[in-house]
């Protein structure tokens, strides 16, 4: 890894130029009423690294709300046609647990069966991370992640005062930043550490994060469950601003002149009352309850068990949109905990 | 431009998708029952492949894809054969279907029953209602390779006698004097049948005696509720976990072990499943 700095403003004209003379689309944290979120760049001016959270995770470059698998023409087997969008984007600003989800997403859709759609649109990705230089009330990941993040960044950015310090995690990152006015790092690493540090989490889970799945384990009886369910409104909030939610659906759009049709694949979620539910009509997953234990378990053991990573990143967004303000892992944890 | 998000992005074509189906033509279509009819389906480029026990995800472009069991053995190897349930939009379209009408397969996904495991064991088939499918390519396999396999028991129950799959094969099985075959049904209803009446269960006293537990494989079918109630059976008879096999429906629609719909607390049914041995899935809480 390499370290240099770079000041704010020569970041921000460095930015300017890429996105005015760069044939690669520009994506950053922008300013939406009183919110944030990721966004096509027109210039650097609009670009808002000092930031609390975004209302959804960059995940939505690649695996978008909906996204065609399969063109064809309607009744014409022969005529399915497999295709992507997938043209090299560059994503500015992507905060450290945000990071650590597009890890686990990369585990997700490489693994096993490998699923093109996702990963080329991966492949042809820069990630430019921060660290968290704003507080956001339901954040809490310093508790639940640890190395994942530096695994898919490019570049980190840690800002100190009116510089940038610029880690380069990768050739391509290295080759992005050619022409930036960098500078030769002068700070020491426990001034970096502290600034990485500087915003420590509003929320914590209550017990360390390697004890949660066998912590569930033993408690899949809890009355945790009951007292949450019955206040869930299955509106699925949790499980669409999550970052490391990947379960979809697939569909099918035919255009009305009935020339034209694709089977589109669109954000689906375990929190949804059908979910589970197949032909005949059996719903495998019918209650409230069994489907908020069901997303607990995903993010606290399946997922752990199977990356040996914690599947949720303590981003906080599903406890923020949760209508009944109960979705939030360090609640649920909060309330087992003190009711043995 | 790209409709979805208005970026400038330019489509391409993926050659290697995962959800790219295959070209299959339909050669032979016969209705079962009021809802179910039987398939037989050609791929156009390539043998399926499947071992008895998968399954596949048969679409029509416009209307749709859906998970479907594989009913034949493998010694098929150009064709392949499904029962069908007209249960929903995609299945309506497939209903509709005349031979020489094409469908997307892609597949075959999912583990199957270890038919080379149970050499030389006696096998019991315990099949409810559409479970047939699925089960009857395992049937078909060991009846192919009847030397391999000792006693054969199967037992197959179904809602009323309207609703029997293989009528003709049922009464082949029957007459066979070298597999044991019992069938029930729920309920008679006034239809012309003389045979068990009673759900799958009952038949468990006219083979317990024969049955040696300990050489002996149990593979359950059927629907969601029975399985409870089969494996309660087979520990009457002293079976042991490890000598029971299922297949677990879920809703696999991916089939890639993707888009989480099959889950079953950390498993994902489609490729982890759907055959399992009992022992394997009895700790989780969402299996039976």
């Amino acid at each position: 890894m390499e370290i240099l700095k770079i000041s704010t403003n020569d970041f921000k004209s460095f930015i300017d130029k890429k996105i005015k003379e760069s044939k690669t689309r520009t994506v950053g944290v922008v300013k939406k009423g009183a919110h944030y979120v990721f966004a096509d760049l027109n210039s650097a001016d609009e670009l808002q690294l000092d930031y609390d959270v975004t209302i959804l995770p960059p995940k939505k470059y690649f695996q978008p709300p909906k996204e065609i698998l399969l063109k064809y023409v309607p009744k014409k087997v022969d005529s399915y046609t497999a295709v992507n969008r997938c043209d090299p984007i560059t994503i500015i600003g992507i905060h450290y647990y945000d990071l650590a989800a597009i890890y686990l997403m990369d585990r997700a859709f490489s693994e096993g069966e490998r699923d093109e759609h996702y990963m080329k649109k991966r492949e042809n990705s820069l990630l430019i991370g921060i660290y968290p230089t704003k507080h956001f009330k339901d954040r809490f990941y310093r508790s639940v992640t640890r190395d994942q993040g530096l695994k898919v960044a490019d570049i980190m950015l840690v800002q100190i005062g009116a510089y940038y310090v610029v880690e380069i995690l990768t050739p391509k990152g290295k080759q992005y930043l050619e022409g930036a006015k960098l500078q030769k790092n002068d700070y020491s690493v426990k001034e970096i550490e502290e600034a990485k540090a500087s915003i420590k989490d509003d929320q914590k889970i209550p017990i360390p994060v390697e004890m949660i799945p066998d912590y569930l384990a033993r408690n899949h009886t809890h009355p945790a469950w009951a007292y949450f369910g019955e206040k869930c409104f299955s509106c699925g909030s949790c499980v669409l601003v999550c970052p490391t939610c990947y379960c979809f659906d697939v569909r099918e759009e035919v255009e009305l002149s009935l020339a034209e049709g694709q089977r589109v694949r669109t954000w689906d979620g375990c929190m949804l009352e059908d979910f589970a539910t197949v032909a005949d009509g059996h719903n495998f997953r019918s209650t409230r309850e069994s489907r908020f234990r069901h997303r607990i378990f995903r993010k606290g053991k399946h997922l752990p068990e199977k990356y040996g990573y914690f599947g949720c990143v303590g981003c906080g967004r599903c406890a923020d949109a949760c209508t009944a303000d109960i979705a939030g892992p360090v609640k649920v944890i909060k309330y087992m905990e003190e009711h043995k | 431009m790209c409709e979805n998000c208005g970026c400038q992005s330019s489509e391409e074509i993926v050659k290697n998708s995962i959800y790219l189906p295959g070209v299959a033509s339909l050669l032979k279509k016969q209705p079962m029952t009021p809802f179910d009819s039987f398939f037989e389906f050609a791929l156009k480029d390539r043998p399926l492949g499947h071992l008895p026990g998968q399954f596949a995800e048969i679409s029509i472009p416009g209307i749709g894809e859906c998970p479907i069991s594989i009913s034949s053995p493998p010694s098929e190897e150009k064709t392949f054969q499904m029962v069908i349930r007209n249960v929903g939009s995609v299945t309506n379209a497939i209903h509709a279907l005349k031979p020489g009408d094409s469908v997307g397969i892609r597949g075959p996904f999912g583990t199957s029953f270890p038919m080379n495991n149970l050499k030389d064991k006696n096998l019991l088939f315990i099949t409810g209602g559409i479970g047939l499918v699925p089960a009857r390519s395992a049937i078909l396999y060991a009846l192919e390779h009847r030397d391999d396999y000792k006693n054969i028991w199967i037992l197959f129950g179904c809602k009323d006698p309207s609703q029997r799959l293989f009528t003709n094969e049922l009464a082949k099985w029957e007459k066979r004097e070298d597999i044991t075959f019992h069938e029930s049904v729920d309920r008679a209803d006034g239809a012309d049948w003389k045979g068990n009446v009673g759900v799958i269960t009952t038949l468990f006293p006219k083979v317990q005696k024969e049955i040696n537990p300990r050489d002996t494989y149990a593979i359950i079918v059927g629907p969601p509720v029975m399985y409870k109630f089969a494996i309660m059976g087979l520990h009457d008879m002293e079976f042991a976990d490890d000598h029971i096999i299922v297949s677990l429906e879920r809703r696999m629609k991916c089939g890639v072990g993707k888009c989480g719909h099959c889950q079953m607390d950390n498993i994902y049914v489609c490729q982890d499943g759907p055959v399992f041995y009992y022992d394997d899935i009895k700790h989780l809480k969402e299996a039976i």
